[in-house]
């Protein structure tokens, strides 16, 4: 099975060809150019100095939240093109689960702390254990405070490693709080699309439409609108 | 020649299939202004969700629709800008990836040149040169349109656009999202010269707008009449509102016409669907004997076919794109 993934979710961008398990090759950059103009030539030349056409892909996989609103947006919309033009199944997966295979070289048993920065003081959070080698869910992807996290951290003792574009925010915030987690290395540290590959297993994935963003979060309107109507309901 | 087209730059998504640019096989339309209409205006990061969620299905339904096969298509035309950054991006992602995955040509559209390119679907005579005024919620352009892909804009608003005065008058009468229909119904048997309102110039650029003095001194008024607890006959505001935007675009569009002598005005965008703004056109051009093209409702807001059009003659002049193509929120004509 060979699989084009991608992932736009935050500052880094990249796809992979993965074939089976195995990565055939995995393009990278964080280099603050938008996503919208280094996708796709990325994805272009990943099957041209592979030797592999277009035709041969078995599927494609996107992380599809949570991350950036735009960032996540611009990669569904362009597996939603290929799947919809090469007519193949895509799979979205969750970049915090996606990120989470970054683990791989820890010790059996260790705790993966994923982390992306969600502003507005929060971190877009999710726990796995590496079990058997592979990550196992301990918690959903969720939004959540440090302080909270912190607090979570506490309760278990382990090794916990910190991963994702928010890793840095997350590791210092934990160390400020007493805590003495791992650091994912610097070539691990972001998201990436071997990680979107593995996380989707051996999923078959769906039709190119039923392929959608998950954002953890309203729009800022939405948000505010239904602040002012609970507002409104508590006066009457 | 088949293109399949693309168009998310506010909040419509729509997905077309044209043959030779002027022959429509299909164009989808998903509205979203069902969505937006709780907030007053199109919320950017609602309208970006909206399009993602529907893009593939309106592709699928446009294929179905004009019962052709993805095998069959010639290239991807997609409307890069201008518009609302978030909602273009998807139709650009979405467009250069059904090119990449499909191995056709990818045709960036200004979104502009695709209102004035509606023309040319609904008047298969049409052909440039000609005059164009371009008038919608997000821009007020007046061009001289010298060739399919040359164009020079002549005038353009110096603040609001044309749409963006009509949905906040809306707004302040209460009357709703989007703006230019209620404003245009109510209008009808309201006396135009009942409220005095200022019609814009931009000292020395005759062929500038400038609609925000318009704007507040609507605002002004019904704010001073809630103060003062007076009834405002709305449908006269209405009509003397109209009439101000109309004698803010006419005249100057008719001076463009005599400057440039082509004998040919097309108007193009929403607000070419208001029927002052027709009725003022109509009776100028008659006047100064100029051929008006006023394209047909359907091609005045937000659709697909209109970048398939352009598109098509963007492809004839060489004007492709790489995978690089990224999504503008401002660009150039």
């Amino acid at each position: 099975m060979l699989t084009l993934a991608v992932d736009t979710s935050a500052k880094s961008v990249s796809a992979a060809l993965v074939e089976d398990g195995m990565l055939l090759a995995q393009y990278s950059q964080c280099c603050g150019l938008t996503h919208s103009r280094t996708l796709m030539p990325m994805v272009e030349a990943l099957l041209r100095n592979t030797g592999r056409k277009r035709e041969e892909l078995s599927r494609l996989a996107v992380s599809a939240g949570p991350g950036s609103f735009t960032g996540v947006r611009i990669g569904i919309a362009a597996v939603k093109g290929l799947a919809w033009a090469l007519e193949k199944p895509a799979v979205g997966v969750s970049t915090l689960e996606a990120m989470a295979w970054h683990a791989l070289g820890q010790p059996e048993g260790t705790v993966i702390c994923c982390a992306m920065d969600a502003r507005r003081g929060q971190l877009y959070n999710a726990l796995f254990a590496l079990r058997g080698g592979q990550p196992e869910r301990l918690t959903p992807d969720r939004a959540i405070s440090l302080e909270e996290l912190a607090q979570e951290e506490k309760m278990r003792a382990g090794r916990t490693f910190v991963v994702g574009d928010g890793a840095r925010l997350c590791y210092n915030g934990l160390r400020e709080r007493g805590l003495a987690p791992v650091l994912a290395p610097p070539p691990l540290e972001h998201q990436s699309a071997w990680g979107v590959a593995m996380a989707a297993g051996d999923r078959p994935g769906t039709d190119a439409k039923e392929l959608l963003p998950v954002y953890l979060r309203l729009s800022q309107a939405e948000r505010e609108r239904q602040a002012r109507l609970q507002k409104k309901g508590e006066r009457l | 020649m088949l293109i399949l087209s693309v168009e998310s730059t506010c909040d419509e998504t729509a997905v077309a299939v044209t043959r030779n640019g002027r022959e429509v096989l299909t164009d989808q339309i998903f509205s979203q202004a069902d969505l937006h209409a709780v907030y007053g205006g199109v919320v950017p990061e609602i309208a970006s969700r909206s399009h993602v969620e529907v893009i593939s299905q309106l592709a699928d339904r446009a294929l179905q629709e004009a019962g052709v096969s993805r095998g069959e298509l010639d290239a991807v035309a997609v409307s890069y800008a201008p518009g609302l950054i978030g909602a273009v991006l998807v139709g650009v992602s979405f467009a250069k990836s059904v090119a990449f995955g499909l191995g056709i040509p990818l045709i960036p559209v200004h979104h502009i040149r695709g209102h004035i390119a509606a023309n040319y679907i609904a008047y298969p005579e049409l052909e440039p040169p000609f005059v164009c005024l371009a008038i919608s919620g997000g821009n007020t352009l007046l061009v001289d349109v010298r060739g399919y892909t040359d164009m020079r804009v002549l005038g353009c608003t110096r603040d609001d656009a044309a749409g963006e005065c009509f949905d906040k008058t809306a707004r302040v009468l209460g009357l709703g999202y989007p703006g230019g229909k209620p404003v245009d119904q109510l209008s009808q048997g309201g006396d135009d010269k009942k409220y005095p309102l200022p019609v814009g110039h931009v000292e020395g650029h005759p062929y500038d707008f400038s609609f925000s003095g318009l704007k507040t001194a609507v605002i002004n008024l019904v704010h001073n009449a809630e103060q003062k607890g007076e009834e405002l006959d709305k449908p006269s505001l209405c009509a003397s509102f109209s009439a101000a935007v109309s004698e803010s675009l006419v005249p100057r569009t008719m001076a463009a016409c005599r400057e440039l002598g082509y004998g040919k005005l097309v108007t193009a965008g929403g607000v070419a669907a208001n029927s002052r703004i027709r009725a003022d056109f109509r009776a100028a051009a008659e006047a100064e004997g100029v051929k008006l093209y006023v394209p047909p409702l359907k091609l005045c807001g937000d659709n697909a076919a209109m970048i398939g059009c352009q598109g098509y003659y963007e492809y004839l002049a060489g004007n492709t794109a790489g995978m690089d193509l990224n999504a503008y929120a401002n660009r150039e004509l």
